[in-house]
């Protein structure tokens, strides 16, 4: 019905209420949904116990917005927590319980050093098995991307290739938190945080909040002629630890969720027009697009040396500039995910507009790839 | 060897350099780390076993950045392997240069070892058999 995000960066003096706030106004006042038609609201955050000290967060954040006495339930599944919001959105108003919710995601992540935001993100590792060796977050994903080059031949210099492709987009992008390119040899600075990944590999450590409102098909009409329908979505798990997968060139949780929202959506890989997928470190996008289907295994790196996934390609990924480079406050990643695909399936997105935009779709994952959330939107007149 | 196994005392088991998985009393799967159901039949009785140490890299990263706890070890290996009982663990890898990770091959044969880090902690270690 509609959808919005705040600023993402570095917000320094707004706090994780006020964020919440802001994104909750103009998702409504944007759609002229009074904030009393809404009935629930669901909230995606991660860790805001060592984030900010607080848990508890839902009625916290709802109380600061004007939503006071509403259901409202938090959920968490570290990266994937704002998806996993939506999804329980999405079941309320199938399930025919609710006709108008919000779904809302934030973090704030910037109050504490950058050791203690790691400290956090790490908690979505397998502490007793794996964390406990020493294996980090971008570790996990190292141990993903050694597997991809050796076995396909990526090399880092196809890695460095998804973080120019995701500046370049998001230099348009005046809520990112990056808005400058960068030049290949730049993404390629040799700053190694667990080899082959670089510094220029990872997301970053942002503030920021997203929030959209669904609604019941016969509700959606009184409020918007140009509906966007969620027409496919699917869940997934996978095991914590990346010692309990089969193969490590792949996250089976995405190939599991995706192939749901498919089937749910009645639609091919080759029908997506574009898609928003979780590029929480370079490599996750290039696993990504293949475990979507859009590309063969081994092919995703291909893909972006030709320029196929491109904003103006014939399969444009994170044109709006990913995790990458609009930032990635966890809680807050998937509502916005969800939210950048609505925009452009109105052609709403300015100059990240990409050209074909009948169906989209968005993927969100969690932590060590052990979540994974994909939904289909589709817009009605499509 | 007789008693019920509990992730406590694996853990422990590491520390003191006495490395024992679980195993499946139904079919006898060998699993590490440890889980409360087989996944190959579904049973949910285990007991211990003892493992050849004979593993084979599944895939590795070097690790620059670590937290506190780690951070003097830096740079240092770690790598999934999958033991020749066909359970995969995640541990450290010893006797390979960080700096040439590019000499380091998935495949290559290890033996299980232990590496008592500058944390105090002992882990769970591999080096090329």
């Amino acid at each position: 019905m509609s959808g919005a995000q705040t600023k993402f960066g570095a917000l320094e003096g707004v706090t994780f209420r006020e964020m919440f706030a802001e994104a909750v106004e103009k998702a409504t006042t944007q759609a002229n949904i009074p904030k009393k038609e809404i009935e629930a609201v669901f909230v995606g955050t991660f860790n805001p116990e060592m984030l900010i000290h607080q848990g508890h967060t839902a009625p916290l954040l709802l109380d600061y917005a004007g939503l006071r006495g509403l259901p409202a339930t938090r959920h968490e599944a570290a990266c994937a927590s704002g998806a996993v919001a939506l999804r329980a959105g999405i079941m309320a108003i199938e399930s025919g319980l609710y006709d108008t919710v919000l779904v809302g995601g934030a973090e704030k992540m910037t109050s504490v050093s950058t050791n203690k935001a790691t400290e956090a993100l790490a908690a979505a590792a397998d502490d007793e098995f794996e964390s406990g060796v020493g294996l980090t977050f971008p570790g996990v994903f190292a141990l993903a991307a050694v597997a991809h080059m050796q076995r396909y031949g990526t090399t880092e210099e196809d890695m460095a290739r998804v973080a120019v492709k995701a500046h370049k987009n998001a230099a348009s992008n005046p809520l990112a938190h990056f808005q400058k390119e960068i030049t290949l040899e730049k993404a390629m600075t040799p700053k190694y945080v667990a080899w082959p990944l670089k510094l220029f590999d990872c997301s970053p450590i942002s503030d920021g909040a997203a929030a959209l409102v669904l609604a019941s098909d016969k509700k959606a009409k009184q409020y918007t002629d140009t509906p966007v329908k969620i027409v496919g979505s699917g869940q997934a798990s996978a095991s914590m630890n990346l010692s309990g997968r089969t193969d490590l060139t792949s996250f089976e949780a995405s190939v599991a969720a995706s192939r749901i929202a498919y089937k749910m959506a009645q639609v091919t890989p080759k029908e997506i027009d574009f898609a928003v997928v979780h590029d929480c470190f370079t490599i996750a996008e290039i696993i990504a697009i293949e475990d979507l289907g859009f590309f063969k295994p081994g092919e995703g790196a291909k893909a972006v040396r030709e320029g196929i996934t491109a904003k103006d390609g014939s399969k444009p990924i994170n044109p709006t500039g990913g995790l990458k480079a609009v930032g990635h406050p966890v809680g807050a990643t998937g509502v916005k995910q969800a939210v950048e695909v609505y925009r452009e399936l109105l052609g709403a997105a300015g100059a990240n507009q990409v050209p074909k935009h009948n169906i989209g779709l968005m993927h969100n994952f969690g932590g060590t790839g052990a979540t994974c959330v994909v939904n289909i939107m589709r817009r009605s007149d499509a | 060897m007789s008693e019920q196994p509990t992730i406590e005392a694996y853990k422990k088991n590491i520390q003191e350099g006495k490395f024992k998985a679980f195993k499946c009393s139904k079919c006898k799967a060998v699993i590490a780390p440890p889980l409360s159901t087989c996944y190959n039949c579904g049973g949910t009785k285990m007991e211990w076993t003892t493992v050849s140490g004979k593993g084979m890299l599944v895939s590795f990263t070097i690790i620059y950045v670590a937290p506190d706890e780690f951070a003097a070890e830096v740079p240092y290996i770690v790598g999934i392997v999958e033991l020749e009982e066909k359970t995969r663990v995640t541990a450290r890898l010893m006797g390979f240069d960080p700096n040439k990770p590019q000499a380091i091959k998935i495949g290559t044969p290890l033996k299980l070892d232990y590496e008592k880090g500058k944390s105090g902690k002992t882990y769970l270690a591999f080096r090329p058999a």
